[in-house]
């Protein structure tokens, strides 16, 4: 039952911030700058224009990476979702300017849905240690977090985890899918449904 | 280095003649291997049931830790020459039949079953001076035969080294064998008795012995914000550590006094190491720094705390003095160094460094130095745990694939493979010695 409730209380939800605030979810896609464009290219999963077929998905992030695995889906942002990835150079969690770009994307969404509360994701490639790429990944959510809140968005909004190196969007050796793992992400909550 | 081989030698061989010393096989780079012959038990009793398997699992299981330890080439048994008639004791075997294929020592032994105890009788003969050098008679049940194959093991390194051997000893580790979660887990060394701690399926990490060897310290996503939980392995009884005022826990280890905890939280983007106590009660933060601090492990005195930080602006190993909160920092070459441990014996730190794009084990002195590479970096080798003894280092390694757990000498001679599971077996951590 709650399960149900909690649909319904998300799908209401999703229509509203639809409703609301279509420029808002156009912005990152209509500035097709180097910024949007190289954030987008390692999160997108071929899955691409979902979105458009009903408003209601227009605010789907994907549920949290844990919850993913739990029913073995992939980490993965859909091509639909308003707030996108921001990617990490490795060892670091300082913002890159592309990072910042889609941060600022993220921000203007998050001030036209004020209502949204949002867990922002550390993740880190495999290589190195588990528990320093938890502490990286940790980092990495609240360089995201400390960026949005300079922007106007509420730090109350915005709560962190890190998976560190644990929950993976690739498995392959080498560069082309570590820096796919080297992110933050962007999971609405659905705990908190207001209307 | 070179004197620290030597004093082992030194001491291996004095229990021996000077002759065994000068036959022993030379490997490697100042080791020796003695050769040594272990015979299938003999079946004591009238209950032949399960003869076959008792006779040569316990013998198979004592040949896997004598070869595990680097110290011995057992040899092979379809080489042995004995007739079946021959006795266990002194008078009632010839050493001429085991002279002759090249045994200077020699395992024997015998085993009676009743209902489900087993008594297992196990004698270390000198084949070059017929002397009988260690007879032990050891009661247990019959399904934990192996482990009395193992404590009878760490006799026989006792008579060689001077020091009992660790192969009456479990490893926890973490393994996704079962699927896409990451579980953690414990078995002996030869993988036999393995249990699984946890089935939550999430992702668990970070598993350490309490030093009495009846808990496991492990760290969990299970209630979804990571932190730690205290596993008892034998009533399975549990206690969750919750961080007062928010934060997770990513890891601890207890104290060689099984007093204390240091642990890493995370709160607010900022790891740092706390002391508990062993409910879980914060007793006082350790490190102030706002960088990540994460790994923490104990010296055997239990006064300093190594650990890794990226204040320098690479992660590096630390070394904490407890009374103090004065950190040093211990290494400088290399620019990825972490997942430190302390050896036992307080002389030297093991740690994970990068070189290139892999991963090595290396040690260096706990005061310094010059670091030593252990592992090839053709492929990656990371996570080591000391033995309770000092003397071998566990870690895992992607070399054959997949992440297996592995066993080498302090040294870095003889690395062997522990387990297989078909997942990726890492974080090994060893447990102190068991009854």
């Amino acid at each position: 039952m709650q399960f149900l409730y909690r649909i319904s209380c998300y799908f209401a939800l999703s229509l509203l911030l639809a409703a609301c605030a279509p420029s808002a979810t156009q912005k990152p896609d209509s500035k097709a700058g180097a910024g949007a464009g190289s954030a987008q290219a390692p999160g997108a999963d071929g899955r691409a224009g979902e979105g458009s077929r009903g408003g209601a998905k227009e605010s789907n992030t994907g549920a949290s990476s844990l919850k993913g695995l739990q029913e073995g889906k992939p980490p993965i942002t859909p091509a639909s979702s308003p707030l996108k990835d921001v990617f990490f150079d490795y060892d670091r969690y300082d913002l890159s300017a592309d990072a910042r770009t889609v941060l600022r994307a993220n921000a203007d969404w998050l001030k036209s849905n004020p209502n949204a509360r949002v867990e922002i994701e550390g993740h880190c490639d495999d290589r190195g240690t588990n528990e320093y790429n938890l502490a990286l990944g940790a980092k990495r959510a609240q360089s995201a977090r400390e960026y949005l809140a300079t922007l106007g968005v509420a730090p109350a909004r915005l709560s962190t985890i890190s998976y560190g190196e644990e929950i993976p969007v690739c498995k392959e050796e080498g560069e082309g899918c570590w820096k796919q793992n080297r992110r933050a992400r962007f999971v609405l909550l659905q705990d908190r449904p207001t209307s | 280095m070179r004197i620290i081989i030597l004093a082992m030698l030194c001491i291996w061989v004095s229990p021996w003649t000077a002759h065994a010393a000068v036959t022993g096989e030379i490997v490697g780079q100042g080791g020796q291997r003695f050769p040594i012959a272990v015979s299938p038990l003999k079946n004591l009793g009238a209950n032949s049931g399960d003869s076959a398997r008792l006779s040569t699992g316990i013998a198979d299981a004592m040949v896997h830790d004598l070869e595990l330890s680097g110290w011995f080439r057992v040899l092979d048994r379809s080489a042995y020459l004995e007739n079946a008639q021959s006795g266990i004791t002194l008078g009632t075997f010839d050493f001429k039949d085991w002279a002759t294929i090249g045994a200077e020592g020699l395992v024997k032994g015998g085993f009676s079953v009743q209902g489900d105890e087993i008594t297992v009788e196990l004698r270390l003969f000198d084949v070059y001076q017929n002397k009988e050098r260690i007879g032990k008679r050891y009661t247990g049940r019959v399904r934990d035969f192996r482990r009395i194959a193992h404590k009878f093991v760490d006799e026989v390194i006792n008579q060689f080294t001077g020091i009992p051997g660790v192969f009456n000893t479990r490893i926890a580790y973490v393994s996704n064998s079962g699927g896409r979660f990451k579980e953690i887990y414990v078995s002996h060394l030869d993988g036999s008795e393995k249990f699984q701690v946890t089935d939550n399926h999430t992702i668990n990490l970070s598993p350490a012995w309490s030093p009495d060897g009846r808990s496991v310290l492990y760290s969990s996503f299970k209630e979804r914000n990571q932190t730690l939980f205290l596993f008892e392995l034998f009533s399975g009884k549990e206690i969750k550590f919750m961080p007062r005022g928010g934060g997770r826990y990513l890891g601890g280890k207890f104290s060689p006094d099984g007093q204390s905890i240091v642990a890493t939280l995370e709160s607010g983007g900022n790891t740092n190491l706390y002391l508990l106590d062993r409910s879980g009660n914060v007793v006082r933060r350790l490190t102030q720094d706002p960088g990540i601090e994460v790994s923490p492990a104990w010296s055997p005195d239990g006064k300093q705390v190594v650990y890794v930080s990226d204040r320098s602006g690479s992660p590096q190993v630390y070394i904490l003095d407890v009374a103090s909160g004065k950190s040093r920092r211990l290494t400088y070459s290399g620019s990825y160094n972490t997942s430190p441990d302390w050896s036992p014996r307080g002389d030297r730190i093991v740690y994970t460094g990068r070189v290139g794009s892999r991963f090595a084990i290396f040690t260096i002195s706990a005061d310094g130095g010059e670091p030593r590479k252990l592992t090839a970096e053709s492929s990656d080798s990371e996570d080591p745990a000391w033995s309770p003894d000092g003397r071998f280092i566990a870690f895992s390694s992607n070399r054959a694939g997949k992440y297996h757990l592995y066993v080498m000498q302090m040294s870095g001679d003889n690395q062997r493979r522990l387990t297989g599971s078909g997942g990726d077996d890492t974080k090994p951590h060893w447990s102190p010695r068991l009854d």
